[in-house]
């Protein structure tokens, strides 16, 4: 196995404007800067050298023949084809979109909600009909005339209190 | 009055035709900017195929979203903000794939029936598969932003405020980010100097 190399440090604060620099992408200032600390800094400047060497290198060339080319831009023809005949089509597709879909829904069952509120008397107007129901009214019936009698058993034991208090003061 | 060829328009003038319908109008802006884009994906994926596909599906998007481009920044500025976003999903989708392995894929040309293979060119011919292996494998060790913006750098030759454009980021994040990424390259391949 190949011995690792030892690294050369830059100093710390320069590292960041060397790097600028070797791709010359600085002011001039910046420029003049960094050149004036080169002068003085070997360190610095044998970092400059390693980016020189090995930057370079890791462009890997990729350069496809002219048939290449021409197929890609025939490909590209085609696609752009494609999508310009599905424009209309797209747009009739994009209402199937996810986000239509639960959106639809919802309003689908708040149109409901707000039928079943406004309409609420209506949907029971055949209640006489239902037997369930009929039953419930004449248990309802059964309650009123219990709550008749018990009103007459009051009365009449209101009466008896008074008849009671009419003998008593006749007696005296 | 003398006519003017298509593709003596500048960029501006083709995306305008091209949103008043100009089919033609947008298919030389491909032309003058398909081998760029196809490098920056190449970058990325380091597979022709997908490269192609996806250099391909960047103008598509740009072509169907053509309309709301409201020409403030360069065409080319929106249209590689499109496809750096796509190279950075894509990588996403693929997750830490070996690049080893793509790299072999590329050189057999395996999938690749229907492409003919490059030539050799002299600095393919002097770089060893050995280095060339290493150096894919550093790449791919980057964290995606780093590596978008060391690929817009070094291999397209971008400054740092058209980079900054194309990632909507400040400057000094742009600096920050191509700093670490050559750091990081340097650590990995000085052991091949």
């Amino acid at each position: 196995m190949a011995e690792r190399q030892e690294l050369t440090g830059a100093c710390k604060n320069f590292e960041q404007d060397l790097v600028l620099y070797f791709y010359q992408d600085c002011s001039r200032a910046e420029q003049q800067q960094v050149e004036a600390h080169l002068e003085g800094c070997p360190s610095c400047r044998v970092f400059l050298e390693e980016l020189k060497s090995l930057l370079p290198a890791t462009v890997k060339p990729d350069e496809p023949t002219p048939a290449f080319w021409q197929n890609y831009s025939r490909e590209m023809r085609g696609k752009l084809d494609k999508r310009e005949s599905h424009g209309w089509a797209g747009a009739i597709l994009s209402l199937f979109r996810p986000w239509p879909v639960p959106a639809l829904a919802t309003a689908m069952v708040v149109a409901l909600a707000v039928t079943l509120t406004f309409t609420k008397g209506q949907w029971f107007s055949d209640t006489q009909n239902k037997p369930e129901l009929v039953e419930m009214a004449s248990n309802a019936d059964f309650f009123e005339s219990l709550d008749l009698l018990d009103s007459m058993d009051l009365l009449e034991a209101v009466e008896g209190k008074e008849a009671q208090k009419s003998e008593t003061g006749a007696q005296l | 009055m003398i006519s003017r060829r298509p593709e003596e328009f500048g960029d501006e003038e083709l995306v305008i035709s091209a949103q008043q319908g100009e089919r033609q109008a947008f298919e030389v802006l491909v032309e003058r900017y398909k081998q760029k884009a196809y490098h920056i994906a190449f970058g990325f994926t380091r597979d022709r195929e997908d490269a192609k596909d996806l250099s391909q599906e960047a103008f598509l998007h740009a072509f169907s979203h053509l309309k709301t481009f409201d020409r403030r920044s360069g065409f080319y500025t929106w249209f590689y903000r499109i496809l750096v976003n796509l190279c950075l999903d894509f990588r996403r989708r693929k997750g830490r794939v070996s690049w080893e392995s793509l790299d072999e894929k590329t050189e057999k040309g395996n999938g690749l029936e229907k492409i003919p293979n490059p030539g050799p060119s002299p600095d393919q011919a002097a770089m060893s598969g050995e280095i060339s292996t290493r150096i894919s494998a550093a790449l791919a060790t980057l964290p995606p932003k780093q590596r978008a913006v060391f690929l817009l750098k070094n291999n397209q030759g971008l400054s740092i405020g058209e980079i900054a454009a194309v990632m909507k980021s400040a400057e000094g994040t742009i600096k920050a980010h191509l700093h670490r990424a050559v750091m990081a390259l340097r650590e990995r391949l000085t052991e091949l100097a």
